[in-house]
């Protein structure tokens, strides 16, 4: 039995999907004691047990019932089974950590189940935040991390049904799956050239005026075309809300910076907090990085599930190292960071 | 139903509310029980539409958005014509809460500040809701609502209605979010005393429960049921009843865990038993049941009395009655709640209320070395003497119209006495002559035999004139048939089988009564208690005791007491079958001598 400490590094529910997602694939259950000891609320919350009900879903199996601020959990996967699964996180939580969570079992085939050649297809519908501070936004799965896993031979479509925001969440995105022998290795080492950059207003529920004046701001902040701003009001949301999407694709790959609106937070302000983020990448890039800090710490586990892969990014984030840590209680792989230059640091799987 | 602001709403957690009673401990939840929360809705503040409604506090759905706190179901309370803003809250907590099940309850007040007509719409919903504290936890939403309705959730909570603690939300301090804050109070934990005293006239409920049935004007009785309600809530330690047969023993137990059920105190069944019923091997076996095969004729495990009252309460009667071995394990079972089944090999655990009665002296038993006094001791902790109803003559009136009432509502049509019969029934029953030496049993039987002897419904002078007549033969005779069939049976105050075993005997006695009555017996020898003999035994044993004492030697008498049955026998040993009988009595041919 694997052991974890919760309260390790960054302490918070990054281990415990983790920690689910390894489990899963690898069919090694694991303790979990001082879940997010170091977090204002300690212990699981809402979203964290649905996680591990998911986990229980698609593995056919199912645990002791948790209760919502237990700091201690064990988790023994059955065996995977790709098929159709609905979840839905409460509290507006974000849907997209779910799938997160259940998306690298049910990409690769895993244990038994290699014994049947035809592929095998999951689809999820997720229900709840899609569009959540503090969680890739659905954008962000979309057009810069799915298109990575597919380079690395993953199959994968997603669709948003409709965008959920805090706090109404009833947003619902749909995850085709297929699974697949092996991921391929994957070198991230150049970004390419220049595709397509824009910069998105989504709006819902909410005074066009708040989107205008952040289009407005964006406009002074960022010396692009006129063209490659767009206010959008989403249609179908359930509650209000406003995100900023700030997107720069490239041959290899796209980075992808969000802002959210928020009560009492002017919308210059937003578009500040955003534009800072940006302006971090572009630094970074200019010295060679090609990954962006949120795209790097999604790769991780994709990575060392490959079982191997590298990239060139900014400092890695210390979600990124806790992440790194975790990877390795499960799996026996080195992930290596070393600086390349100030803002530059190279992260190497295998 | 109007309700506070939310403004308002946050002085009933103000510092100078605080100061009056104690800061309530607040409490984490980490339990994996369901979590079941019980709240009204509120019209204003869980009133708000269009989107914008997602920057309101509406307490109802906010309570739902926490995410440490998991509600899996929500029991919302509300008047049919918000039905609308409850679709409303119903919708909303379905998308922030998917875990969550609401419930919908319709609950009606013509005016929701009207504290009595509030409470008792509450009361009701409690009282019939089916709550299970083995698998779930309750959490009473106190923000929403009239300050009455919020007051009086409180009151329900506190007095154990509802089983649970209370869950108290309030907006975020500076508006920044819409979900704001809650915690959980549990009253257990913290002391409310100047809002317990409110509760007083809530107490005078349970304490009518225990009346109930028992209807009094006695002062002294009615300090004894408020003390043995006051421990009924308190307790679960055994208590004794002491008293008189007929005095309600069993009646008081079952009520006591009636109120016991009611504040969900227990959770099991009520068992009763009379110990002298099941007297000799039997004993055993029903109260601590067997395993399949353990002696001939256990065809099947049989699980025992004392299992049956697991989580629950078991009444005793006459403990007294029990042997040695039963008192042992019976005492085992008290202290270490467990016991061995018949051939068993392994304990089995239960968790019962002890309830013991008596009409014995206990005390005396031990000085004799019949019962235990360990087990006296950890039985007597609460002793209760329920007095007989002679000295209780001014609760006759009262006990006499719930008699007839009982009979009424058990299904016989209603009976009442003429004024002049009631009268001359009522100046006899609490007169010197009435000894009601069976207590309310005798009054029963007295009544069920009075209304089959009624004419359309009344019952006449006449009618009372041969009730007395019988009540004197009866009391005159200690130990006759009238009466004494009742007292040796199981307790039941199944009223239609009481009403039916009178009948039959009612019948009997027209029937008998050319049949000359037995002259009146001599009275026992030291060591035969009347009072724990069949009728039919007595009836049996005075008789042999009396040619006993005329005869000269044990074989005249023998051959007196078998004349017809010796003539039949090729060896007639009619002393011995004489001694093997008064045997079965403790008794021998010297002590009968006397």
């Amino acid at each position: 039995m694997i052991h974890i400490d919760g309260s390790a590094g960054e302490g918070g529910g990054q281990i415990l999907r983790t920690a689910l997602a390894l489990s899963m694939c690898t069919g090694q259950p694991f303790r979990m004691s001082n879940i997010r000891a170091g977090r204002k609320k300690p212990g699981l919350m809402r979203q964290h047990l649905t996680a591990v009900q998911a986990a229980y879903a698609i593995t056919g199996s199912q645990g002791a019932p948790v209760a919502t601020g237990a700091l201690e959990l064990e988790f023994v996967p059955g065996v995977v089974a790709p098929g159709n699964h609905t979840f839905a996180v409460g509290t507006a939580g974000s849907a997209t950590l779910v799938l997160q969570t259940v998306l690298p079992a049910l990409l690769m085939v895993t244990q038994a189940a290699g014994a049947d050649e035809s592929p095998m297809e999951s689809t999820l519908v997720c229900q709840g935040g899609t569009h959540n501070p503090f969680a890739p936004p659905f954008d962000f799965l979309e057009r810069s991390f799915a298109p990575v896993l597919r380079r690395m031979g993953a199959k994968i479509g997603l669709t948003l049904t409709r965008p959920g925001f805090y706090p109404a969440g009833g947003g619902e995105m749909l995850a085709r799956i297929t699974q697949v022998p092996k991921l391929k290795h994957l070198s991230l080492v150049e970004k390419g050239a220049l595709v397509r950059r824009r910069a998105l207003v989504l709006l819902a529920c909410l005074s066009r005026n708040i989107g205008e004046r952040e289009i407005h701001a964006l406009q002074a902040k960022l010396s692009w075309p006129k063209d490659t701003f767009e206010l959008k009001e989403v249609a179908g949301a359930t509650g209000p809300g406003n995100v900023i999407i700030i997107e720069q694709e490239f041959e290899h790959v796209t980075e992808i910076v969000t802002g959210f609106g928020e009560r009492g937070v002017s919308a210059e302000r937003v578009v500040e907090l955003a534009i800072e983020k940006v302006r971090r990448y572009e630094v970074a890039a200019a010295a060679g990085a090609v990954v962006g800090e949120h795209l790097a710490d999604q790769l991780l586990v994709p990575m060392a599930l490959a079982g191997g892969g590298e990239f060139l990014t900014m400092r890695p984030s210390r979600h990124s190292v806790t992440n790194a840590d975790t990877i390795r209680k499960f799996l026996d792989i080195p992930i290596r960071f070393t600086q390349r230059a100030e803002d530059v640091w190279h992260c190497v799987v295998g | 139903m109007a309700e506070k602001t939310g403004k308002q709403n946050r002085h009933w957690k103000s510092p100078s509310h605080r100061s009056a009673v104690p800061a309530p401990k607040e409490t984490r939840r980490a339990s994996t029980k369901k979590l079941v929360v019980i709240g009204l809705l509120g019209p204003q503040l869980d009133r708000s539409t269009g989107p914008d409604r997602w920057n309101m506090w509406r307490p109802s759905v906010a309570l739902c958005q926490h995410e440490e706190l998991l509600v899996s179901r929500f029991e919302v309370l509300y008047q049919q014509r918000f039905e609308k803003i409850a679709t409303q809250v119903r919708a909303d907590i379905a998308q922030v809460s998917p875990e969550t099940t609401v419930r919908s309850h319709y609950i009606e007040f013509v005016d929701p500040w009207d504290f009595e007509e509030v409470y008792g719409a509450l009361l009701d919903f409690a009282r019939g809701y089916p709550f299970s504290p083995e698998t779930e936890d309750y959490a009473v939403h106190i923000t929403t609502g009239t300050h009455v309705a919020q007051i009086c959730l409180f009151l329900l909570t506190e007095a154990r209605y509802i089983p649970g603690i209370l869950l108290q939300t309030s907006p975020s301090l500076r508006g920044e979010d819409s979900v704001g804050t809650y915690s959980l109070i549990d009253l257990d934990l913290s002391r409310y005393d100047r809002l317990a005293t409110r509760f007083h006239q809530e107490k005078e409920e349970s304490v009518s429960l225990l009346k109930s049935g028992i209807s009094t004007r006695s002062a002294s009785f009615n300090a004894l049921i408020e003390q043995m309600e006051r421990v009924a809530l308190a307790s679960r330690d055994p208590m004794l009843l002491t008293g008189p047969t007929g005095a309600g023993k069993s009646h008081m137990a079952r009520k006591v865990y009636e109120l016991r059920k009611q504040k969900r105190l227990v959770t099991g069944e009520f068992v009763s038993i009379n110990c002298a019923t099941i007297r000799g091997d039997a004993a055993m076996s029903t109260l601590f049941g067997h395993i399949k095969g353990s002696f001939t004729g256990a065809m099947r495990d049989r699980p025992g009395l004392l299992k049956a009252a697991d989580g629950g309460l078991l009444f005793l009667d006459e403990i007294g009655e029990l042997g040695c071995d039963e008192q042992a394990m019976l005492l085992r079972a008290l202290e270490e709640r467990l016991f061995l089944p018949l051939g068993a090999d392994r304990e089995v655990a239960s968790n019962f209320q002890l309830i013991a009665g008596t009409n014995r002296d206990l005390q005396r038993d031990v000085a004799e070395g019949r019962f235990r006094e360990d087990l006296l001791a950890r039985i007597d902790l609460w002793t209760f003497r329920l007095p007989g109803l002679r000295e209780r003559a001014e609760d006759i009136e009262p006990n006499l119209d719930f008699e007839l009432e009982k009979l009424a509502r058990a299904g016989g049509d209603r009976v009442a006495f003429n004024k002049e019969a009631r009268d001359r029934y009522l100046a006899f029953a609490t007169g010197r002559e009435a000894t009601w030496s069976a207590n309310f049993r005798d009054l029963n039987a007295s009544v069920v035999r009075m209304s089959t002897f009624s004419r359309a419904g009344r019952i006449t002078v006449e009618v009372v004139d041969q009730e007395i007549e019988r009540l004197r033969a009866k009391w005159a005779v200690p130990g006759s048939t009238l009466g004494r069939g009742a007292e040796c049976q199981d307790e039941g105050t199944d009223s239609g089988r009481t009403a039916e075993r009178v009948q039959a005997e009612a019948a009997e006695i027209v029937a008998s009564q050319t049949v000359t009555r037995p002259d009146l017996p001599l009275p026992l020898p030291d060591g035969v208690d009347p009072e724990n003999l069949d009728s039919f035994d007595l009836a049996q044993l005075q008789h042999v005791i009396h040619v006993c004492r005329q005869s000269r030697t044990i074989s005249d008498a023998g051959r007196a007491l078998f004349a017809i049955s010796r003539t039949r026998r090729r060896q007639p040993n009619d002393a011995d079958r004489l001694r093997k009988y008064l045997i079965r009595f403790g008794l021998s041919w010297e002590s009968v001598q006397g």
